[in-house]
């Protein structure tokens, strides 16, 4: 594509250049034409006046001429005889007779450098030879002329490419980071975010309407998508709990240490399939507001150093050292829901960290966060976003327990609350870990 | 249902209303805790439901939330402002702790979001029954379970001779399974009294530090006084 452009470019350039040449070539015609109009006019004047007055009469005419200010760029000879004369030159230009005006050196002075003309030399019939001319370089001072003309045809012709192309693209990418943002925006969870569409019928718009029309049929999947799984959570907890009380009566039945065994086991995946059901529908509920609103003024350093003394002897258990930063620092938020965002934050370091999770709090102008870092694998910067969404669980995290709902609760949390959750590297972050950081911010 | 040794802590049987209008899960729930030896009786909406407990003497009403004729609070309420001071939990589907706070402002005694395991459902019952009877002592200073002791006044744990040191936490923890022993204490239930936190973490965060106090209580020891009740909870008890 740029190949074409600069393609079309240096074609542009070169016809133009091509009609500058075949200008000049015209128009250098015209002009030798003239002068060889000229120097055929004043010979001719010569040679009637040589003939109605013979060669006196020449002679004054010639002498008349020199110094003429007539036209000191016209030069006359008349050599071969007893007494040649000269006008306007010091010296007569080395001429074979011809019946058309040829270039010549024309030689002026001692001191002056000789010059370029065109002159015509023809012979009288008592033997002299009459010589007339015109100075100028003709064709070298076109040349100069047109290669001016060319220079700065080019010149202007770059400027203005250039300039037009920078244009174009800066309205280009102007459009397109429009499109673009709005696509970020999408992709980052706005479902409801859109493209303006006008109705110009350009290329541009036809790729808004058309990305509108993608991004409402992704908008109408997802809703549908969201409410099937709500209800089809909200169906599942009955069989869950009918499940588990035919788990229930079955233990009262049998001794068999094995089935006993057996039970337990399922009674307890029977009781994680409904956690995991009662968070998503929580989730949705966050996600929706449709919460009571429980707020009031905490410190979230207090918040955090009880869930850190809640998850504490787990940590050691996992052989991780639980640190904690904290800064006093007050939100208005709901702590219940808040500290179930933190415990899910803390129980997903533990899981994935390898020796150490820091848990700090930090305060600036208008906001305050919750940074929970661990020294584990960390989430690659593609996969973040991903990991925030319901049921997805990275590769990495199959073999470990959970629903996969962690993190997408603490999101929902976060934005009930005005604030956000952002994953990021610890590497940099000052905490001295270098797995993931999450961070939960909040308004103050 | 897979404890019954239970069905000895409370040797007269305990009557409960079972007020649910969903009757799949009051077959369920009556079912449940008719095998645990409780005497069930039933209404399906609320103008019954309180008709019957303002009527008759029962120890505890499981009171569902949403009900038809009469709402669950409303009822609740009817029932309290009539003197009627039967140990109360509700049921509700909402769960959360904006409905946790409004029940428990409204008189109840205890609070279950739907759904539930039955063997929390059993517990918190088992709790109530016997806080009914009396048997509860929560008043008492000085708490005592077999050679274990601890003093709500000056903070001090003993077993037998043996000077137990322990955590702020720590000494909540055992203070509230003292309080219940003989019972079956669900992690929730821990969770809510000691931490009062309403939310599930799902992880075994409350059994680790059960182990860590278990280790100072029982380590060394002949009798063990803690117990793990198999998907329910624990029990601290000499048995």
């Amino acid at each position: 594509m740029l190949l074409l452009v600069a393609g079309v470019f240096v074609l542009q350039l070169m016809s133009s250049a091509g009609a500058i040449f075949f200008l000049r070539g015209q128009m250098l015609d015209v002009v030798r034409a003239d002068r060889v109009r000229q120097v055929l006019d004043v010979r001719d004047d010569l040679l009637a006046t040589y003939l109605q007055g013979g060669r006196p009469a020449l002679a004054q005419m010639i002498v008349r001429q020199q110094g003429s200010a007539a036209d000191p760029t016209v030069f006359i000879a008349l050599t071969g005889g007893p007494n040649p004369l000269l006008s306007n030159l010091a010296r007569a230009p080395q001429l074979p007779v011809a019946p058309n005006p040829r270039p010549v050196m024309v030689h002026l002075g001692p001191d002056i450098p000789d010059i370029e003309g065109m002159a015509i030399a023809g012979q009288m019939s008592d033997g002299e030879r009459l010589i007339v001319g015109v100075m100028g370089a003709t064709e070298r001072r076109f040349n100069l002329a047109f290669a001016t003309a060319a220079g700065l045809t080019i010149l202007v012709a770059v400027a203005l490419a250039l300039a037009s192309a920078l244009l174009l693209g800066l309205e280009i990418s102007r459009r397109t980071f429009a499109i673009a943002q709005t696509a970020e925006q999408f992709a980052s969870g706005n479902f409801g975010a859109r493209l303006p569409e006008s109705r110009s019928g350009d290329g541009f718009d036809h790729l808004r309407v058309q990305m509108n029309r993608m991004a409402d049929r992704i908008d109408t999947l997802v809703s549908e998508l969201g409410a099937v799984s709500v209800s089809l959570a909200h169906d599942l907890r009955s069989p869950v709990a009918r499940l588990s009380a035919a788990i229930d009566t079955a233990l009262d039945r049998v001794d068999e240490p094995g089935a006993v065994e057996a039970l337990h086991a399922a009674r307890e995946n029977a009781d994680g399939l409904r956690r995991m059901l009662d968070t998503a529908i929580e989730i949705t509920r966050l996600e929706g507001g449709a919460v009571a609103d429980q707020r009031a003024p905490i410190d979230l350093a207090a918040v955090v150093q009880d869930m850190a003394e809640l998850y504490e002897p787990l940590a050691e258990q996992s052989g991780v050292l639980l640190h904690t930063r904290l800064a006093p620092a007050t939100v208005v938020a709901d702590r219940e829901l808040l500290s179930r965002a933190i415990a899910n934050l803390i129980d997903n370091a533990l899981k994935y960290g390898a020796h150490a999770v820091l848990l700090s709090t930090t305060t600036g102008p208008g906001w305050a966060e919750i940074a929970v870092s661990d020294d584990g694998p960390g989430i690659p910067e593609q996969s973040r976003n991903r990991a925030m969404e319901r049921f997805v669980r990275l590769d990495n995290a199959r073999t470990l327990p959970g629903g996969g709902l962690g993190l997408t609760m603490v999101k929902a949390v976060a934005r009930l609350h005005g604030g956000d959750l952002l994953l990021s590297d610890a590497v940099g972050a000052g905490t001295g870990m270098r797995g993931l950081l999450a961070t939960l911010r909040l308004p103050a | 249902m897979g404890h019954t040794s239970e069905r000895e802590a409370h040797s007269v049987s305990a009557r409960i209303l079972l007020v649910e209008d969903d009757s799949q899960i009051a077959d369920y729930i009556a079912r449940g805790l008719d095998q645990e030896g409780f005497v069930v009786d039933r209404a399906d909406n609320g103008r019954d439901g309180l008709f019957m407990a303002t009527d008759s003497q029962f120890d505890v009403v499981v009171l569902d939330r949403m009900l038809p004729a009469m709402d669950g609070l409303t009822v609740l309420k009817a029932m309290r402002a009539a003197e009627v001071d039967t140990p109360v939990l509700m049921l509700s589907a909402l769960g959360s702790t904006d409905d946790r706070v409004s029940g428990l402002t409204a008189g109840a005694d205890d609070y279950l979001g739907k759904p539930f395991s039955f063997a929390e459902l059993l517990a918190r019952v088992q709790a109530l029954a016997r806080r009914r009877s009396g048997v509860t002592r929560v008043q008492d200073t000085l708490l005592r379970c077999d050679t274990l002791e601890l003093d709500r006044l000056t903070r001090a744990v003993r077993r037998g001779t043996r000077k137990i040191v322990l955590q702020p936490r720590e000494f909540r923890l055992l203070e509230y399974m003292m309080q219940h022993q003989g019972e079956v204490v669900t992690r929730t239930m821990l969770l809510e009294a000691v931490w009062d936190y309403h939310f599930d973490p799902g992880t075994n965060v409350i059994d680790v530090h059960i182990s860590r106090l278990r280790r100072k209580i029982d380590d060394g020891e002949d009798r063990v006084l803690f117990h793990t009740v198999r998907g329910a909870g624990y029990r601290l008890a000499v048995d």
